[in-house]
């Protein structure tokens, strides 16, 4: 029989032993796990999402009415401007591929366009990352951008099998080649260390000296399309602070971001046509 | 162990009594354990401070990082120099501890697995290993910027020796679109960073090169007394050094401050981040200086279309300040960014393009002295403004015959006539009348012989011959003729653009001497010295000369249509020096002027260099055009103007009559 101090410390032993194997499993076997376990609870994460959808379809079955012709009505009214600017891209676009032609040059990469619900938003990452319910079984790649009505929400991450995981704008390992609305020189954005509770920020670097913005005038900050990920002229958000840096070559500022992304239930992916280039 | 002990089972020994031999050895070890204790209280008391700044300096290491330098401005603000950012992909080294030796033990696998019998020695695997995670890295860089770069093996073993707290350069001197697409596609925590640098840029390309000078790089980076860690061992990014023109002579105001940060590191070099203290660079100081780029470029502009090397300087005549100084040949500023290659710089030495004539080139300058000569001997009162001297076509001086500048008679003629004609015998005569001292103490007194007081560089080497210096020199006897040749400009006279262009400012304001500025001050005062001793007739004689030169005489070509200035009333004199090369004579076109001769505003002396001998390379058809141009586009400036900007030079004297035509 053990003497009694052993079986006292016996849970802390095993505990022991057992962090001693974790630590000597091989990383790809631990990854490996991970993955499982990312993919064994995304059925129960779209389930949730899809009753919350189903919550969401009943609650507006509820309402008057009067409220839903109003809102048909918008969407009516919004419709019909969006139609007319859809014949003015479409010149455009002709008239662009006219040009290219002309010109030979080649055409700027093409996306399709992928619609996605968000079903999870963790509150200790709130501003760096959200799961879609979407992944590879629609083609999703990792890389590929991530916009929604306001502009630009991230990048994918990783990509399982049903979810995908999107790095936010917001997150400060997000760096887009960016540029201030009406300049074509290309400024670093970054996503900023963001609390979750509370407004987004995030920075800017490598600033040409001529580009002048303060609280009160600020100056919309939009993808360049240089950086070969997202398309030109996204809204990232806005330029609110710049100040000179000390190496007296740039501007260095802060970017206040779009409170809509703190809110988001769905976002569109852009999946590219050559999902080669993004890697 | 003693036996009562055992008895009661104690684990404890005792000892009875003492045993006298062993008392001898307890002062021993007294004495052992009292060295020992002080030994100890001696290292960690006595020398603690000395062990412990051992410890900071084996263990931090600092890291400086060059300030930009300021930028150049012309006068009227615009860049003539500034710095661009240059992007660089660069890879720190410290962060790949991990995948080198990952990177070494796979090797040192594959080695013994083929059961190799030639295997490298444990520091040429790490070698390899190093080459092989940097290479991975490079080849990303390549696939993301569709680029070729190549890896120097050495190249980054040295660096990783000597310099391994410090970025490793990957490539160098990104586009735009380059260094978006590495923003973008660069993991953010990748050791593979884009490094912003400041090179020299040049918005107005090569304008005014020789003025503006070049940079070179510059090893040697110095801290400020108050930067911490001059004692550590200390890693220094390449900094800038000016090596000609302002960037030479103004190097300390635009070199901006060194900044940096002192980093710990582990015993294998590797940096532990953050750093222990850290300072921001700091933007050198900019400079302003008089050029007129636009002046600058229309010179630059007419000089090339010549194809002769020459130099051009126009001075603000009230203030003195230099509104052009150009030289031809030059060379491209873009050359020496980010360095100078063997093929450039030997293509530079043989066009002869170092050289910067405007303020280095020692040429004769032929009739435009006639200016000086004039001036003595209305000083000295050996000349008569109004009195005629008759010009036969030479001069006999001793058994030689002087002749005159285009071999014609010019019959009797007045001081004006004579320098609208460029008459040489009216000035044969002259100068031998005042005699070669009183001709070279004016020519001192306006500045020649010596420097101009300029900012910048300038040349030693000009020269006021006289008797005694040809003694003192060469041993050699002075003789008339060498007098006859002095007053025209020629012999052993030597000046530099930058001189006659003083000298000519100095006359516009009828003044002795005129001290040039490159620096531009706002709200700068007139610039005074002596008065040139002239009374009012004879200035009156001798600018009405100088106009008559460029209304009817050897200047005449800018009455053209092509060049004249409409309302501009234009006082010069032309030069046409002579110089016995090893290939024959070659001629230097002069032409030296100031404008508008009621109320002069800007002087001007330009030089050009003939290239064949025996070919006549005249003031009035090499210098003067060039000239003109710059005239007409500084008339144009003062037309578009607004009004009040830039205040003129006020004449103390009453305003030279309009057109007085001199009387033969």
């Amino acid at each position: 029989m053990p003497p009694q101090r052993f079986d006292q410390a016996k849970p802390f032993v095993t505990l022991g032993l057992v962090l001693l194997a974790w630590l000597l499993v091989p990383t790809a076997l631990k990854r490996m796990a991970r993955v499982s376990f990312f993919e064994l609870q995304a059925p129960f994460e779209s389930t949730a999402s899809y009753l919350r959808d189903l919550q969401d379809f009943w609650a507006l079955k509820s309402r008057p009415q009067n409220q839903l012709i109003e809102a048909g009505r918008d969407i009516a009214r919004l419709n019909a401007a969006y139609e007319v600017r859809l014949q003015q891209d479409s010149a455009l676009r002709a008239e662009l591929d006219r040009l290219e032609r002309v010109l030979k040059l080649p055409s700027a990469p093409g996306f399709r366009s992928e619609p996605v619900r968000v079903i999870r938003r963790d509150f200790s990452s709130w501003w760096q990352q959200l799961i879609i319910r979407k992944g590879r079984n629609y083609g999703l790649v990792e890389g590929a951008p991530v916009i929604y009505a306001g502009g630009v929400v991230g990048r994918i991450r990783e990509v399982h099998a049903y979810t995908a995981v999107v790095e936010l704008v917001s997150s400060p390992g997000m760096r887009i080649a960016a540029t201030a609305e009406g300049d074509t020189r290309p400024v670093s954005y970054q996503g900023g260390i963001n609390p979750t509770y509370g407004p987004a920020f995030a920075t800017v670097e490598y600033v040409p000296l001529d580009v002048f913005v303060t609280p009160a005038t600020p100056r919309r900050l939009v993808t360049s399309g240089l950086g070969g990920v997202f398309p030109p002229n996204l809204t990232i958000g806005y330029l609110t602070r710049v100040e000179p840096s000390t190496d007296g070559l740039f501007k260095s500022g802060e970017v206040k971001l779009d409170s809509a992304l703190s809110d988001l239930t769905e976002v569109t992916v852009l999946v590219p046509e050559t999902p080669a280039g993004l890697e | 162990m003693s036996s009562s002990g055992k008895e009661r089972g104690s684990l404890v020994e005792t000892h009875k009594g003492y045993d006298p031999r062993v008392i001898v050895f307890y002062p021993f070890i007294a004495v052992l354990l009292l060295i020992l204790a002080g030994g100890l209280a001696y290292q960690q008391l006595w020398l603690a401070d000395r062990f412990h700044e051992s410890e900071r300096k084996q263990n931090q290491r600092r890291i400086l990082v060059p300030g930009p330098r300021g930028n150049i401005y012309d006068r009227e603000g615009r860049p003539l120099v500034a710095n661009r950012p240059r992007f660089a992909v660069t890879l720190y080294l410290g962060e790949l501890r991990k995948d080198f030796r990952a990177e070494y033990i796979r090797i040192r696998k594959a080695y013994r697995a083929a059961g190799d019998k030639d295997v490298p020695t444990g520091a040429q695997m790490e070698r390899i290993a190093r080459y092989t995670v940097v290479q991975r890295y490079l080849d990303q860089v390549n696939r993301t910027l569709s680029r070729e770069a190549k890896l120097d093996a050495d190249d980054l073993d040295k660096h990783f020796r000597h310099q391994l707290l410090l970025p490793y350069l990957l490539v160098d001197d990104l586009q735009t679109s380059e260094y978006a697409r590495l923003i973008e596609q660069l993991p953010v925590t990748s050791p593979l960073q884009v490094y912003a640098s400041s090179i020299r840029d040049y918005p107005r390309g090569s304008l005014a090169a020789h003025t503006l000078g070049y940079v070179t790089a510059n090893d040697a980076l110095d801290a400020s007394e108050d930067f911490p860690g001059a004692e550590l061992t200390t890693f220094k990014m390449k900094g800038t050094l000016g090596r000609e023109g302002l960037e030479a002579r103004f190097d300390p105001l635009l070199q901006g401050e060194t900044g940096g940060a002192i980093y710990r590191v582990d015993p294998a070099g590797y940096r532990v981040n953050p750093p222990l203290s850290k300072r921001q660079p700091v933007h050198g100081h900019n400079l302003h200086t008089s050029l007129d780029s636009d002046l600058q470029a229309v010179a630059e502009k007419a000089m090339a279309a010549t194809e002769l090397a020459g130099a051009v300087v126009a001075l603000d005549v009230r203030t003195g300040e230099v509104l052009v100084l150009a030289s031809k040949p030059d060379y491209s500023l873009l050359d020496f960014v980010p360095h100078l290659g063997h093929a450039a710089a030997r293509d530079i030495t043989e066009r002869g393009a170092w050289l910067n004539r405007a303020t280095h080139g020692l040429y004769p300058p032929g009739s435009s002295f006639k200016i000086l000569t004039a001036i003595a001997g209305l000083r000295a009162g050996t000349i008569d403004s109004a009195a005629l001297v008759n010009c036969t076509g030479f001069h006999q001086v001793g058994g030689r015959k002087f002749p005159c500048h285009d071999g014609h008679a010019h019959g009797e003629i007045n001081l004006a006539t004579a320098i609208e004609k460029s008459c040489n015998v009216y000035f044969y005569k002259q100068g031998l009348d005042m005699g070669v001292d009183t001709l070279a103490a004016e020519a001192r007194g306006h500045g020649f012989g010596r420097f101009s007081g300029i900012e910048i560089p300038e040349t030693r080497g000009s020269l006021v011959p006289d008797p005694a210096w040809r003694m003192e020199r060469r041993s050699e006897r002075w003789y008339p003729g060498d007098t006859a040749n002095l007053s025209i400009g020629q012999g052993d006279l030597l000046v530099t653009p930058l001189q006659m262009a003083a000298f000519t400012a100095s006359v516009a304001r009828d003044e002795r001497t005129t001290t040039p500025s490159i620096l531009h001050e706002d709200n700068r005062v007139a610039q005074h010295s002596a008065p040139s001793g002239l009374s009012a007739g004879q200035y009156t004689a001798l600018v009405a000369g100088m106009e008559a030169c460029a209304q009817t005489g050897t200047a005449k070509v800018l009455q053209s249509a092509f060049m004249k200035i409409p309302g501009l009333r234009i006082a010069g004199k032309t030069g046409t020096a002579q110089k016995q090369t090893p290939k024959g004579v070659i001629n230097f076109a002069w032409f030296i002027c100031f404008a508008p001769t009621e109320r002069p505003q800007i002087a001007i002396a330009v030089v050009m260099e003939g290239d064949t001998p025996g070919e006549e390379t005249a003031g009035g058809r090499y210098a003067v055009p060039v000239a003109a141009a710059v005239l007409k586009k500084w008339d144009e400036k003062q037309k578009t103007r607004p009004v009040g900007m830039l205040p003129g030079f006020i004449s103390q004297r009453p305003a030279v009559p309009e057109r007085s035509k001199p009387n033969p």
